[in-house]
């Protein structure tokens, strides 16, 4: 290890890792609950929540390891701080498993969900930021000193990278965005139009931003290649990223209550969201295929290539297809929803985070040669599943708003008969999926320990 | 393009947009609380109701949420307020075969739940969940007395014939054959808790008798 801080960078990835793997095993359950909803002691809405929750923290955990690692590198420096680092480690460690025994308390006991303070003691009851009041200030304490370390080690040494100022502009604006979720609305409509600041500028502003970064720096330690080029682009895609993306978030406001020129404003640029995606796949290609000389890591230049190509499927295409409001009328919160929000978690995000590990943990444990077969099995089989799950899935919403939306057949009919098979082929593909999830927790423990075979 | 020049781009293209969002914004919240009804201290309290039992995990309402279970925008509008509150309270009680749980709700909570589910169903959604427009095509074959009556008065929000409508009550295909007695469905579409202890069917005593027979006469030709 060349620099202490990475044990922190480390510390982060095998939690995410970890976290990954629960994130998989409580999806399964939900997935078995479409076909027997009491097959587990909790009810669907609990397990739900586990599974959604856990998927948001370990991505955001593997975003900080990746930074810490980042930063450190860039600047040719420990962090700031260490201890303080090992502090936020463990202080979200413990925060979030005092939220988890919150929503198993509240899933068996849904009475001890009492009022304190005007909110919610165990959960909040809205969708992704479930977590309750107290948990929020603990993760904004979190990320603030985690922010505090990162831009006090930029200052240290004074090298303003174009990586770590889009990189920490990105974890800025991610940890700025979380605010408009953390306040009470007597209106369903307010609540939900709030809501939406923090889950589409997340997801298609701030960390899209922090994909663009990671990209360039992996494209960068991978290949050697120029970073004034690999900066250029870099802008290009976050501005378009931020051009389409920010008013895109009017495709979230055509139904819930909002006015009629949302349906323009979302409709037009959102759309156009595809585009900066697209660039992002010929950035990887053109870099990789510009570059001579052997590749020593090849499944982390695998892994990158396999993130810019799944971001663009799955947020670009599997978002665009039910973008337009005229589409959108008919599919809005079916299971097509699902569909698309599955293969843009695991292409823009999953993938980002695996690629991370995959490019800078040989540097962490000192290695140059490392087995890279077991990577690849892990990728084939999360990929190949995730596929086949959308695929289903896609053919479940498909259905569904034939049935349901077109012809007008009962929701529960539809669910309970027509759908059936589609639930029974997500759960196998779900327990295909997990074996590739276990392959990459053991892999991140084990990779480079032993001598390469 | 330089770099820097394209560094100026980013920050000043998106600082620009983030303006038209927040303009957006504010005239958005101008316009909001006349796009709904009055929010009343009960339908406040519904709502946190609503948050309390987490019933977003399950539903969507205003088409957000989870996919499990269906939306919850216009729920008063498919079925009586009478229904929802004994359901509310005691999902299994009401329907056997229902995958919603109990969670011990009180009859406040429960009244509270529907005015706020009243007001979501009176917000301006831009005509969203739309009709189905197939469904209108497919109905146009010719019906008995009995079977429109059991259309106009939306039977089928609760009862299924041949996997068409919903399952809040008993599937009603082979109902001719289950109760052949066509006194007993008068009396029962009447007033449904006066033959069947607790039951949840709301009644239908605006019918006049010519009305009730017919419908009774088409139930028991169900085989
Ligand atoms: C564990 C999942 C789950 C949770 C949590 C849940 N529901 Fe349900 N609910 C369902 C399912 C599934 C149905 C579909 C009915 C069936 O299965 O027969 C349903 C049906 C309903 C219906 C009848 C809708 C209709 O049109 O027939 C209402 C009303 C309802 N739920 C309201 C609520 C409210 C209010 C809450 C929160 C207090 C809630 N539900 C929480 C799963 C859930
Ligand atoms: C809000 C939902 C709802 C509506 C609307 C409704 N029902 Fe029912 N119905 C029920 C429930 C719940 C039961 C079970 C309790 C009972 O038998 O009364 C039931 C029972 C029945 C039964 C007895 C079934 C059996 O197997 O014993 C018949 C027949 C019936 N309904 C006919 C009708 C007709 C005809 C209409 C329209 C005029 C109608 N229902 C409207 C909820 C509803
Ligand atoms: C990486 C980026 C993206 C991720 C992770 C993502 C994820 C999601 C998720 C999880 C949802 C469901 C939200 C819910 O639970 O209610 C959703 C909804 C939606 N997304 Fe994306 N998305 C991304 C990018 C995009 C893009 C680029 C587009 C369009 C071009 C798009 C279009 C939509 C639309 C229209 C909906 C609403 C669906 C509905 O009406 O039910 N998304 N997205
Ligand atoms: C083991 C494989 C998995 C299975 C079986 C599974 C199953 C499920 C189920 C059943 C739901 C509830 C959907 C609904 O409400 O109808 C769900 C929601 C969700 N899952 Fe997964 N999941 C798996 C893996 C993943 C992965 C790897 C990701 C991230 C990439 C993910 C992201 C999400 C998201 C964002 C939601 C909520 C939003 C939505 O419904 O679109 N899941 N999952
Ligand atoms: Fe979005």
């Amino acid at each position: 290890m060349k620099y202490q801080s990475h044990q922190i960078a480390l510390n982060f990835y095998t939690a995410s890792v970890l976290l990954f793997l629960v994130q998989a095993l409580v999806g399964i359950i939900a997935a078995f609950q479409f076909i027997w909803p009491d097959f587990f002691i909790l009810n669907f809405n609990t397990i739900r929540t586990l599974h959604i929750n856990a998927l948001v923290v370990w991505l955001l955990m593997g975003m900080m390891g990746a930074t810490y690692y980042v930063v450190t590198e860039e600047s040719e420096t420990e962090l700031w701080s260490i201890p303080l680092g090992h502090l936020q480690f463990w202080a979200t460690v413990i925060a979030v498993s005092a939220v988890v025994v919150g929503y198993i308390i509240m899933g068996l006991n849904p009475q001890a969900n009492i009022e304190v303070f005007g909110t919610r003691l165990l959960n909040e009851g809205r969708e992704y930021i479930e977590a309750p009041r107290w948990a929020d200030i603990l993760i904004v304490v979190s990320v603030l000193l985690f922010l505090l370390n990162c831009f006090m080690t930029i200052l240290k040494t004074k090298k303003f990278t174009a990586v770590q100022g889009v990189l920490l502009g990105g974890l800025t604006f991610l940890a700025l965005m979380y605010i408009p979720g953390m306040f009470y609305t007597k209106s369903m409509v307010k609540d939900q139009f709030w809501w939406w600041w923090v889950v589409h500028l997340w997801v298609e502003g701030s960390w899209e931003l922090i994909a663009a970064a990671l990209l360039a720096f992996m494209l960068h330690k991978l290949l050697g290649t120029d970073v004034k080029v690999l900066a250029k682009w870099m802008y290009i895609e976050v501005g378009l990223v931020l051009f389409t993306g920010i008013l895109g978030l009017g495709h979230h406001y055509y139904w819930i209550g909002t006015p009629e020129y949302w349906l323009w404003v979302g409709g037009i640029f959102s759309s156009l969201e595809p585009i900066p995606l697209l660039l992002m796949v010929w950035d990887a290609f053109r870099t990789t295929r510009e570059t001579r000389g052997v590749v020593e890591n090849k499944i982390g230049l695998y892994l990158t290539v396999a993130h810019a190509i799944f971001n663009f499927v799955g947020a670009g295409l599997w978002g665009v297809i039910h973008t337009l409001p005229q589409v959108n009328k008919w599919t809005h919160g079916t299971q097509l929803t699902t569909a698309h929000g599955h293969l843009a978690f695991y292409g823009a995000y999953v993938l980002l985070i695996v690629a991370m590990i995959y490019v800078t943990l040989p540097s962490i444990r000192g290695v140059k040669e490392f087995n890279q077969s077991r990577g690849f099995q892990s990728f084939w089989w999360m990929t190949i599943s995730m596929i086949f799950i959308v695929i289903t899935i896609t053919g479940a919403g498909m259905v569904q708003t034939y049935l349901e939306r077109l012809l007008g057949l009962d929701y529960v009919t539809v669910k309970a008969s027509y759908n059936l098979w589609f639930w029974i082929f997500r759960a196998i593909f779900g327990v295909t999926f997990i074996v590739g999830v276990w392959m990459l927790v053991k892999d991140v423990l084990i990779l480079g320990r032993k001598p390469a075979a | 393009m330089t770099t820097t020049s394209a560094k100026n781009l980013f920050i000043y293209g998106s600082l620009l947009c983030f303006v038209v969002l927040v303009i957006l914004t504010i005239d958005t919240m101008g316009k909001l609380d006349q796009r709904a009804p009055v929010i009343t201290e009960k339908v406040d309290a519904g709502k946190k109701v609503w948050h309390k039992y987490d019933c977003i995990g399950c539903h969507t309402i205003l088409g957000n949420g989870s996919y499990f279970a269906p939306d919850m925008t216009k729920a008063t509008e498919r079925k009586p307020k009478g229904y929802l509150k004994k359901f509310l309270i005691d999902p299994r009680a009401i329907n056997p075969g229902t995958a919603m749980p109990s969670f011990g709700m009180s009859e406040q909570e429960a009244d509270d739940l529907i005015a706020f589910l009243d007001w979501t169903s009176k917000v301006d959604t831009n005509g969203w969940p739309p009709k189905p427009i197939l469904a209108a095509a497919a109905g146009t074959r010719t019906a008995s007395m009995g079977q429109m009556l059991f259309q106009k008065h939306d039977c089928s929000a609760c009862h299924q014939i041949q996997g068409i409508g919903g399952t809040a009550g008993p599937d009603l295909t082979y109902i001719g054959n289950e109760r052949p007695d066509v006194e007993w469905h008068i009396r029962h579409l009447k007033a449904p808790d006066a033959v069947v202890p607790d039951s949840a069917m709301p009644g239908f005593n605006d019918l006049s008798e010519e009305e009730l027979r017919q419908l009774a006469e088409y139930l028991i030709t169900l085989k």
